[in-house]
């Protein structure tokens, strides 16, 4: 568990970071996220004393990171950066391998573990381990960059804007990726992002910050329900707030089950999310579709009206707290 | 490290042979210069002797080489002391002031240094040693300087973010990142050197600028062309062997 207390970081005269307090419980995945200058990367480069905070108090279950020796620190905290800094000099295995060597593994071990990174982030070891860096594509690369991370299993991973360098569909795999091994890790990821569809697609904890401040934290619903004000909802998506929110739904969880009707001709997979659900009912000039299963077969089906008045109540119980 | 990836394009056989051509000529001058006298009658006809015999050739060059060496050693050890020295946090308030004072050092003619040290050294070998390392610092520390600052700030930061000693970053990563630079530094601090060295036969070193000399003061060209030849294929023999290192360390 990663808690800040009334955390403040002053550069000369200019406040980077006021006051701010978070709690990040073990295994939340929390994502920063606000406009560039916002305070979001110099409170994540606090965490492992890459800056030391003015004021306040941070700690790491319970222990002021102060006590700790800043380099001991560091090599139990995972941290990926958006522009890698992998050392070009170094092949990929010994690039992964760093922090297990630097804690001293024997060195048998520290190649069963590059071996076992290499192979959760999909780089075939015979076909990479003897690379350079600059030999990778720009998501290969990142990709070292996470194993990298993680050689020392850390309970704790940093990434600093990790695929904000990368082309759109890169780092839709990426995103994809590290939310499967984050389903498998249950690491603490404190993230930090300006891309609020991102933030929103991997975090179950939004902290959204503005001028060194927290303006509003939550999960990504509560946050979508009910922005705190114009600010967190512009950063949201403004009007598009909707389907945002459906983007984080799936149409198995919203289907009703196959009705008496005839079903309708657009098919769609149930682990779709709701907002590409309603992206094919404007295509097919339709307000109902037939869900169906992996083999094909139809399970349900989704009704645009039905998915209003649901939002509707959704609000309305939202309302009551 | 991997020798598969890192060496296939940088290296051939052909090469790696220049130094080999160089050293080569560079052996066969300084012991069968004799044989070439029919050649060097060309130039003075007329003296009694063309070859310059007065200290064999061989001591010449180990004199030379020495006098080189030592100049190299001290300003290697010192620049790159300096230029490490000015980019930690501790020490970049001199940097300002060691790029200039380097600057100074190459700025000064090494016949002015020359002039004032033989008062305060005497005669011989030290001035000259002296005169190289002022006028050799500069292109050491320039190169230090720009090397370790072009590590990108990225980098640095990933190893620090992972874990590594300000003393490991520098070992592993900020120096063998800036050696190619380091190392261009060194190659031209040292191939200068070896033509400067020459000047010490003016204040009474004994060194391949010794025929030089000699030839100016008796109006003999062929000992100046012998001189000359030798300090040339010594410059280019040391170069080339440079070159080659600076292959292998870019390989990656």
């Amino acid at each position: 568990m990663i808690e800040l207390f009334h955390v403040t970081k002053r550069f000369g005269d200019e406040l980077a970071v006021d006051d701010v307090s978070l709690k990040i419980a073990k295994g939340d995945f929390c994502a920063l996220v606000g406009t560039s200058g916002c305070g979001k990367s110099t409170t994540l480069r606090m965490i492992n004393r890459l800056l030391e905070h003015t004021e306040g108090r941070i700690s790491l279950d319970g222990q002021a990171i102060r006590d700790f020796d800043a380099v001991q620190l560091r090599r139990r905290i995972g941290y990926v950066i958006q522009s890698t800094g992998l050392f070009p000099h170094w092949t990929v295995a010994r690039n992964i391998g760093l922090v297990p060597r630097l804690l001293k593994w024997p060195s048998a071990k520290v190649h069963a573990r590059v071996e076992e990174l290499m192979d959760l982030l999909g780089l075939p070891e015979e076909e990479f381990a003897h690379k350079f860096p600059h030999q990778l594509s720009g998501g290969q690369a990142q990709r070292v960059g996470v194993a990298r991370a993680l050689a020392a299993d850390p309970d704790i991973l940093l990434m600093d804007e990790p695929f904000g360098a990368l082309d759109p569909i890169t780092r839709e795999k990426l995103q994809e990726e590290l939310r499967a091994l984050q389903a498998r890790l249950h690491k603490t990821i404190v993230f930090v992002t300006h891309d609020i569809d991102e933030a929103l697609q991997l975090a179950n904890h939004l902290v959204v910050m503005r001028a060194g401040r927290v303006v509003q934290q939550g999960t990504p619903l509560e946050l979508l329900h009910k922005p705190a004000d114009k600010f967190v909802e512009s950063m949201l998506g403004g009007v598009e707030r909707g389907l945002k929110q459906a983007g984080l739904a799936r149409v198995a969880d919203h289907m009703l089950p196959l009705g008496s009707t005839l079903p309708a001709e657009s098919r769609v997979p149930g682990s779709m999310t709701l907002r590409q659900a309603l992206s094919v009912m404007l295509r097919d000039h339709t307000e109902r579709l037939t869900v169906v299963d992996p083999h094909e077969r139809p399970v349900g089906e989704l009704s645009m009206r039905k998915l209003i008045r649901e939002s509707k109540a959704d609000q309305g119980h939202q309302r009551e707290h | 490290m991997s020798t598969k990836s890192a060496t296939h394009n940088a290296r051939s056989p052909w090469q790696l042979g220049i130094p080999l051509v160089w050293l080569s000529l560079l052996g066969l001058a300084v012991t069968g210069m004799a044989q070439l006298e029919g050649v060097f009658r060309l130039f003075e006809p007329d003296v009694r002797s063309v070859i310059y015999s007065r200290v064999d050739f061989s001591l010449l060059l180990g004199r030379h080489l020495f006098v080189v060496a030592i100049a190299a050693l001290v300003t290697i050890t010192v620049g790159l002391a300096a230029g490490i020295a000015v980019t930690r946090n501790k020490g970049r308030d001199f940097l300002p002031l060691v790029s200039q004072l380097a600057s100074i050092g190459q700025t000064f003619p090494p016949v002015a240094v020359l002039a004032l040290a033989v008062p305060v050294l005497g005669f011989g070998t030290l001035p000259i040693i002296v005169a190289l390392m002022l006028y050799g610092l500069l292109p050491i520390v320039r190169n230090t300087l720009t090397g370790l600052q072009e590590v990108d700030a990225g980098i640095k930061e990933a190893a620090q973010a992972m874990g590594m000693t300000s003393g490991q970053i520098l070992r592993q990563v900020e120096l063998p990142m800036a050696a190619p630079v380091i190392l261009a530094g060194i190659r031209t601090s040292v191939t200068i050197n070896i033509a400067t060295a020459a000047l010490g036969a003016t204040v009474g070193a004994s060194n391949l600028g010794d025929p030089i000399i000699a030839g100016i003061v008796n109006g003999n060209t062929a000992y100046v062309v012998q001189g000359a030849l030798l300090i040339g294929l010594l410059a280019l023999s040391v170069d080339s062997t440079f070159e080659q290192v600076q292959r292998r360390l870019k390989a990656y």
